[in-house]
């Protein structure tokens, strides 16, 4: 049953894909289910953490009798997020969903969210402060207008260290605190065998979420004040030279195959089967690897170039505008409860992903979460030095379209970092 | 034979005319109409005239798109056609052994892509697979296939022609029964030798055969997609960003109806230069015959 609704929701997004309006469609009456209202929640998982979000919904659903929250797996990140876009134009979306934090600006400016503002104490949820909608994005766009509660923090996270700690002691080398220790202790680290065989010192996925986290460290921000896309000027320059250097003229580091959370998944692999001695990925990651390696895992702050800066990730959850309201009430029932303590706190320990509330944190802190397991520690006391992203609704088209590409081209093929980054800020100047 | 009325041929041709109206010229004239506005299919369009095509067409990236395309169907037509023919050569003769192994290299076409495309990516992974580790062995360092920009694109063609091949081969062995053993008994009489009698017997005579295999090929590779959405992603570089997925990449990931509408177009018209170039070749070909 559920997969043939499925399938005719699809259809009836391709069929109105030519002649959809502007401007998302509406649904009028909300679906009940056993006289319980149905939140249809499309999510983008998959393993472990696909399992522990589908407990947890099974846990919301058992513990009240007025809502059923009915979980959708649809694809990675960016498939969900092309089936929401699709979906959305079509008047067919679910009424609950999450969403990478490049693309909330995005979905504002279409419309297409809830202002979740009005909802019974969505204002005083203890969030996080680096980690809720205020901390995540700059206050207000370029304009100065400050924005509406849109999007709930769920599974956050911010690039991190790890290192084969085994590697590192051999080496007496402790976490690099800079990109200058990073680049000796890489030099270090990487050996090259006879028979071809390289351990590589360093790796991380030639993506952007790391080139962000680079250029703010190296002194510069995406978004200028007046709304210009600079890309860091000189910062995002060097942030990609930095990494020229490592790959072309250093041979210290290893860029993996493929894109996107291919390439990540490729860095875990080669880091547990000790191929490369340092590497940079998700805090997401942490449990998976602590499980997995067959060596101590030691987890550490990104170096600092002139500053020390990191971005958080993840996604957050945003409710549909155009669903019935019956339905968004439910999925704000939802939402606050998946942002007790108590879920929270299952959701971060079992995952990795951070613990999105203060009382989860206090709580974690009381059990001696953090004391038995100190990798955790480290992405939440990072945060300190996390910078919110612009809300910029052309952020996301920046980073998928015009900078993602151009990394690669300056790692891969040694293209002039100046000439590719002047290139993308002139075609994010374009209309899309 | 003349109609009774002038309506009749139409109304026989109605239903195709209006099924190729509605799915094929229909789509195609939304997507030009659409490559001319500025839209995310939830914001409202806005008019923006060739500056679609102007974006595309900056820093050469529409012309690389094309020139990739083409590429790797040279190299998955020119693949496919080789060892589809050379196995069909090879494996026309009787037997349970030679059926087995025409089984075998057919199985390969009707394995889904995605299959496929996944297999490929463990044979050819940089740390665990076994082409590394063979390579390991000899004492080399194993290539990245599908992280180095030079080398993806060759591969991907790779596993194109292996999945392609045993259809091609199937379609060649059909032609050979087609070719008459009297005109290469006749042949040998008169002291051709094998290579003699394939050059100036067989492969005339399959002239027609790989036409089509090369026509269906050639389809089939321009419409490449699976392959490349699971195992590059169009990276690295944008080294595999082939026409296909450089449409679903703007549209689904990069939320530019226009700019992929401007692809759509631009694909459309390259297709029917090179399906007119090939008819015209097919045509004088045909005219040399007679």
């Amino acid at each position: 049953m559920l997969a043939r609704r499925d399938l005719l929701r699809a259809c009836a997004a391709w069929a109105a894909l030519p002649v959809a309006a502007a401007g998302c469609g509406h649904r009028a009456r909300p679906e009940y289910r056993d006289g319980r209202v149905v939140v249809t929640f499309w999510y983008a998982y998959g393993d472990l953490v696909r399992k522990v979000m589908l407990d947890l919904v099974a846990r919301y659903n058992a513990s009240q009798s007025r809502v059923f929250v009915e979980a959708v797996h649809q694809g990675d990140y960016y498939e969900c997020l092309a089936k929401l876009r699709t979906a959305l134009a079509a008047g067919a979306a679910p009424t609950l969903s999450h969403v990478v934090c490049e693309v909330i600006p995005y979905l504002a400016r279409a419309g297409v969210l809830e202002d979740l503002g009005g909802y019974e104490g969505a204002r005083v949820l203890p969030f996080v402060p680096a980690l809720e909608q205020r901390g995540t994005f700059a206050e207000s766009d370029t304009d100065g207008h400050a924005q509406p509660l849109v999007a709930i923090p769920f599974n956050r996270s911010t690039p991190i260290a790890f290192l084969n700690a085994r590697m590192l002691d051999e080496a007496h080398l402790a976490p690099p605190r800079t990109w200058d220790e990073l680049l000796d202790s890489a030099r270090t680290l990487t050996r090259r065998a006879a028979n071809g065989e390289t351990r590589w010192g360093f790796e991380v996925p030639i993506s952007w979420w790391y080139w962000v986290a680079m250029v703010g460290q190296a002194g510069g921000r995406l978004v200028e004040p007046d709304g210009r896309v600079s890309l860091g000027d000189g910062a995002g320059e060097k942030a990609l030279r930095f990494w020229q250097r490592l790959v072309r003229d250093e041979h210290v580091m290893r860029p993996p195959p493929g894109r996107d959370y291919q390439a990540w998944q490729s860095s875990n692999e080669s880091f547990l089967q000790g191929r490369i001695a340092m590497m940079w990925s998700s805090t997401a990651f942490v449990r998976y690897l602590e499980d997995n390696a067959r060596f101590p895992v030691l987890a550490a702050p990104l170096p600092r170039d002139v500053r020390a800066s990191v971005p958080t990730g993840g996604t957050m959850f945003v409710v549909m505008r155009g669903a019935p309201d019956a339905e968004k009430q439910a999925a704000w029932d939802f939402v606050r409860w998946m942002c007790d303590a108590e879920q929270t706190i299952t959701w971060s320990t079992r995952t990795g992903y951070m613990p999105v509330t203060l009382p989860a944190v206090e709580g974690l802190v009381d059990r001696g979460w953090y004391a038995r397991h100190p990798n955790d520690r480290v992405a939440y006391d990072q945060l300190a030095a996390a910078d919110p992203w612009p809300w910029a609704p052309e952020l996301f088209r920046v980073d998928r379209d015009l900078v993602e590409p151009r990394l690669e081209e300056g790692v891969l093929e040694g293209a002039d970092a100046h000439a590719l980054m002047d290139a993308a800020r002139e075609e994010a100047a374009r209309p899309a | 034979m003349r109609p009774r009325s002038t309506w009749h041929p139409w109304a026989m041709l109605g239903p195709t005319l209006a099924l190729l109206a509605v799915f094929f010229a229909l789509p195609i004239g939304v997507a030009a109409y659409e490559s001319l506005f500025s839209w995310d299919m939830l914001t409202p369009p806005r008019y923006v005239g060739t500056a679609n095509y102007e974006a595309l067409a900056a820093h050469g990236e529409l012309l690389r798109i094309a020139l990739r395309t083409l590429g790797y169907s040279v190299l998955v037509v020119a693949g496919t056609m080789t060892l589809g023919l050379g196995l069909a050569l090879l494996l026309d003769r009787p037997g349970r052994l030679f059926a087995f192994v025409r089984a075998s290299v057919f199985s390969a076409y009707v394995v889904s892509w995605v299959a496929v495309a996944l297999l490929w990516m463990w044979i050819l992974d940089g740390n665990a697979g076994p082409i590394a580790g063979f390579m390991r062995s000899l004492g080399l360092a194993p290539v990245s296939f599908l992280g180095d920009p030079g080398w993806a694109l060759p591969t991907l063609a790779v596993v194109g022609v292996w999945k392609l091949t045993g259809y091609a081969m199937i379609v060649f062995l059909a032609g050979l029964q087609g070719v008459p053993r009297s005109l290469l008994e006749a042949a040998a009489l008169d002291g051709a030798g094998p290579w003699a009698r394939f050059r100036h017997v067989t492969l005339p005579l399959l002239a027609p055969t790989a036409s089509f295999v090369a026509t269906t090929s050639l389809v089939t590779s321009f419409q490449a997609f699976d392959v490349v959405r699971i195992m590059t992603q169009g990276g690295p570089a944008r080294a595999t960003e082939l026409f296909v997925y450089a449409i679903y990449e703007q549209i689904f990931l990069n939320l530019s109806v226009g700019r992929a509408s401007a692809l759509t177009v631009v694909f459309f018209v390259l297709l029917l230069a090179v399906a007119g170039l090939q008819l015209r070749v097919w045509r004088a070909r045909a005219g040399v015959s007679r």
